[in-house]
């Protein structure tokens, strides 16, 4: 089974691939309300693959949808968008949709051994329907009619063996017997030869093998029948042939001995309806994998602890390197060589402890585009224009986060399109706000946590209602006076939903709790903020456990510490009497215009060694969020990429995280720098 | 094969407990100044030597820094000066334990012996001692001095 299950895993890999990027195209057209052609060829190509691998693994189910949705396709292909009527848009998105929860839906029950769904006569009769309407026809027969739209549909029985004028040069292919679907192996046979010959230098019979599966057939009975200008073309096209799967053997017209081509195991299975055995699933492999060469990003999967005990050894390979470089035994001796080598040794490890640490790093945005099809749907539901807008999606997080944060984020939109965005546009337009609902997602890395901020611009908490219905509930008391901020805490409480309704997509009583402890799981907090009659803010702060960061590795003494590159504006160099000294013996430098406090690092960490001169050091002009000031450290040692690693829970329980100190990073030589939080460490500066 | 083991190591512990009649415990002792302290053994993750401890601000005078062993940051506890006397620099020994889910490692001077002592050799301190951090002393069998049990729980910060 071992084989048969790796070609699985590549199939339902790549049709999920395939599916988001499907679903990121449709969304993306749906808001400019047009397909342009570049999405229709793209998604032309993403069902024709999706049908192909379908095919070959014999789920025949998928691949019938997958084709007729093609077939939709090249009908838009051909006469482009404006084929499809106005009217007729919305039902072509959705339809595209649906296709894409079928997909999914049988991609998953394919993952998880169970049997597919082969009733697809509604969904099919539904993109038939569409069909029609785009052609401007009435409705066909349930059968599936043969679209030969723009394509003349040349005879396809008893194809001429002789070429007709300019394609002289005839090849004859034969399938396996009995691996169904000939006319669609046909056509990834005319796919490939696309790629190694130009298309109007060759043509096929029967011609509408894409569009009509009836020819297969008409391909059993003669063989598929390629004819080419020129003797080269043909030549290129056998090796393609060659590769190409279920292939048993073709001819050439011109030298008549048929070459016969050693077909890779007797066809087994009575093809159309089986359900896949991993015999000819295996089989099939080479086919998928040569079509998809040329279209496919080199994507594997990898198991995530692997990739744990990746980052363990590099973190030891890298210290063992400085060990072994540095060591005591080598001082005073003479090694050119070995100090060459020892260079060499050190570059490659520190490429390779980048590579590592960059593996497990994964942009934010396949939970993002989640979001917008959520936003997409409820829209469509609940018949409330809104729209959602994404910021920062490619802020890169641990694996692990990504994985994590979808649910509370998709409980919080859902949450702001049923309870925050109006019911009506009237309603928002009497509150002056535009008749769209805007919610607004957007992620940003602090350099020490990723914040998320979940923001919708409409009704806002009415503290009453979620008081009485807190008071109800028993979760607060009626006697006693609440401020806002609890009165928004209790949206987070267990078992509280305002909505006396359950709907479909939330107020099932779980929800925000749901948040608040997904989120608390990774070590984060929830908070939320809203004004009555001006929406909501989510704000999700979850730290950067394994998280990769720039940052600016400081020396002050002997210690070494790290600071995030984002908060820095700038550093400097400055002369004594540039420093304003005020009552309080504070430190204050003009950086740009702006008056800015001086903290320094060695004072407010109590450091033995350090400058105690403001001219010997140098200057760091820091910001985050509202505080701005100058940290006054002894040099600068460079810009680095590092890990962000907690502290130990024995140190983090002495509160060094209020005064700034929030984790710490190995250095490529094993030595330790402590990552500095540029906000806490300044609230602590002024407390002292 | 691993019940095996573990029957036989039974097995091992009922015929010593039969013989003895005696409950014993392996320790770990080092030296902290003039104190030979000890640790139950078990709890021993490593022991390393000459490890460069990185200083850590605003946490008490006895944590002397953190260290990286192989990727995990350990805090060092300087057991001289937990225990109030005082601090020595020059060669460091590092006793790496684990607490439960927390590791940390305790600089002293010296390594002594590891031992098994029964545990009805362990006697309480005497009740007016002012001793800190430790819940037993007992005589070494060989001459060489008293060992004071080191409580590591009570190393843990109290939160």
């Amino acid at each position: 089974m071992g084989s048969g299950n790796e070609i699985l895993d590549m199939y339902i890999y790549e049709t999920g691939t395939l599916l988001e990027q499907l679903e990121t195209i449709v969304l993306e057209a749906e808001k400019a309300d047009t397909f342009s052609q570049e999405n229709v060829n793209e998604i032309f190509r993403i069902m024709h693959t999706i049908k192909g691998s379908s095919a070959m693994m014999e789920f025949d189910s998928l691949a019938t949808v997958a084709h007729r949705i093609e077939d939709m396709f090249f009908i838009i292909r051909e006469g482009t968008m404006s084929v499809v009527s106005e009217e007729n848009r919305p039902a072509l998105f959705d339809v595209v949709f649906q296709s894409i929860d079928f997909f999914r839906g049988e991609v998953d029950k394919v993952e998880a051994g169970e049997p597919l769904n082969q009733d697809i006569d509604n969904f099919l009769s539904n993109i038939n329907t569409l069909i029609a309407k785009i052609k401007g026809e009435e409705p066909p027969e349930p059968a599936p009619a043969s679209p030969a739209a723009g394509q003349p549909a040349s005879s396809s029985k008893a194809a001429p063996p002789a070429g007709n004028g300019t394609f002289s040069h005839a090849l004859r292919v034969n399938f396996e017997d009995g691996c169904g679907m000939e006319s669609l192996r046909a056509f990834m046979v005319v796919t490939a030869v696309r790629d190694v010959c130009s298309e109007a230098d060759f043509c096929f019979e029967p011609a509408n093998v894409e569009t009509d599966p009836s020819t297969s057939e008409a391909i059993i009975d003669q063989g598929f029948l390629l004819m080419f200008k020129n003797t080269q073309d043909r030549e290129s096209a056998i090796s393609v042939v060659k590769s190409a799967g279920s292939v048993r053997d073709y001819q050439t017209f011109d030298c008549p001995p048929p070459e016969e081509k050693p077909a890779a195991a007797a066809a087994p299975s009575p093809a159309p309806a089986a359900q896949a055995s991993p015999a000819p699933a295996a089989q099939a492999a080479p086919a998928p994998a040569a079509q998809q060469q040329h279209a496919k990003e080199t994507l594997i999967s990898v198991n995530l602890s692997k990739l744990d005990q990746l980052s363990a050894v590099v973190g030891e390979i890298v210290i063992t390197e400085s060990m072994v470089t540095s060591s005591p035994d080598l001082k005073g001796l003479n090694l050119d060589a070995f100090s060459k080598s020892a260079r060499q040794l050190r570059k490659l490890t520190d490429e390779l402890q980048d590579v590592s640490m960059s593996l497990r790093m994964v942009p934010v945005s396949s939970v993002f585009q989640k979001m917008t099809r959520i936003v997409r749907d409820m829209t469509k539901k609940l018949n409330r224009p809104a729209k959602l807008t994404l910021i920062g999606e490619n802020t890169e997080v641990d694996k692990t986060i990504v994985d994590s944060i979808g649910d509370p984020i998709m409980h919080m939109i859902r949450n702001s399109m049923d309870h925050g965005i109006e019911e009506t546009q009237e309603e928002r337009i009497s509150a002056g706000k535009d008749p769209v609902g805007e919610i607004t997602l957007s992620a940003r890395d602090t350099g020490s946590e990723v914040i998320i901020e979940i923001i919708d611009d409409g009704r806002g908490v009415n503290d009453e209602a979620v008081l009485n219905k807190a008071i109800r509930q028993g979760i607060a008391s009626p006697d006693v006076e609440y401020s806002h901020k609890e009165i928004l805490s209790f949206l987070l409480a267990p078992g509280f939903s305002t909505n006396t309704e359950v709907t479909e997509f939330s107020g099932r009583g779980v929800g925000m709790d749901v948040v608040k402890r997904g989120v608390e799981e990774l070590g984060g907090t929830v908070s939320i903020s809203s004004e009555l009659g001006h929406g909501m803010t989510t704000t999700i702060r979850i730290p950067l456990t394994m998280a990769i960061m720039d940052g600016m590795e400081v020396a002050v003494g002997d210690s070494i510490f790290t600071i995030p590159i984002n908060n820095i504006q700038a550093t400097m160099k400055v002369a004594a009497g540039e420093v304003i000294h005020d009552s309080s013996s504070g430190e204050i430098i003009k950086c740009q215009g702006n008056f800015v406090p001086i903290v320094r690092a060695r004072d407010l960490y109590q450091l033995q060694d350090g400058c105690s001169d403001i001219e010997d050091g140098v200057l760091i002009w820091l910001e985050a969020g509202d505080h701005s000031y100058c940290l006054f450290v002894d040099e600068l040692l460079g810009q680095q990429q590092v890990v962000v690693k907690q502290l130990p829970t024995y140190v983090n329980s002495f509160n060094v995280k209020r005064y700034g100190i929030n984790g710490c990073t190995l250095r490529s030589d094993g030595s330790i720098s402590i990552i500095l939080d540029v906000a806490s460490l300044y609230t602590a500066a002024r407390g002292m | 094969m691993n019940d095996e083991i573990l029957f036989a190591r039974e097995d091992e512990m009922e015929a010593l407990n039969l013989d003895d009649a005696v409950d014993s415990q392996k320790y770990l002792i080092f030296m902290a100044g003039h104190l030979k302290l000890g640790v139950i053994a078990e709890d021993v993750v490593e022991i390393l030597n000459n490890q460069v401890i990185t200083y850590l601000p605003m946490v008490p005078d006895f944590i002397r820094g953190i260290i990286n062993m192989r990727g995990q940051m350990i805090p060092i506890l300087d057991i001289r000066a937990r225990l109030g006397l005082a601090s020595q620099d020059g060669d460091n020994l590092v006793v790496v334990i684990n607490l439960g889910d927390v590791q940390l490692g305790i600089l002293v001077d010296g390594v002594d012996q590891m031992l098994d002592i029964p545990k009805v050799n362990i006697h309480p301190l005497p009740s007016n001692s002012t001793q800190m951090l430790v819940s037993g002393m007992c005589s070494l069998p060989d001459g060489s001095g008293t060992m004071m049990v080191l409580d590591c729980e009570q190393l843990m910060p109290n939160d």
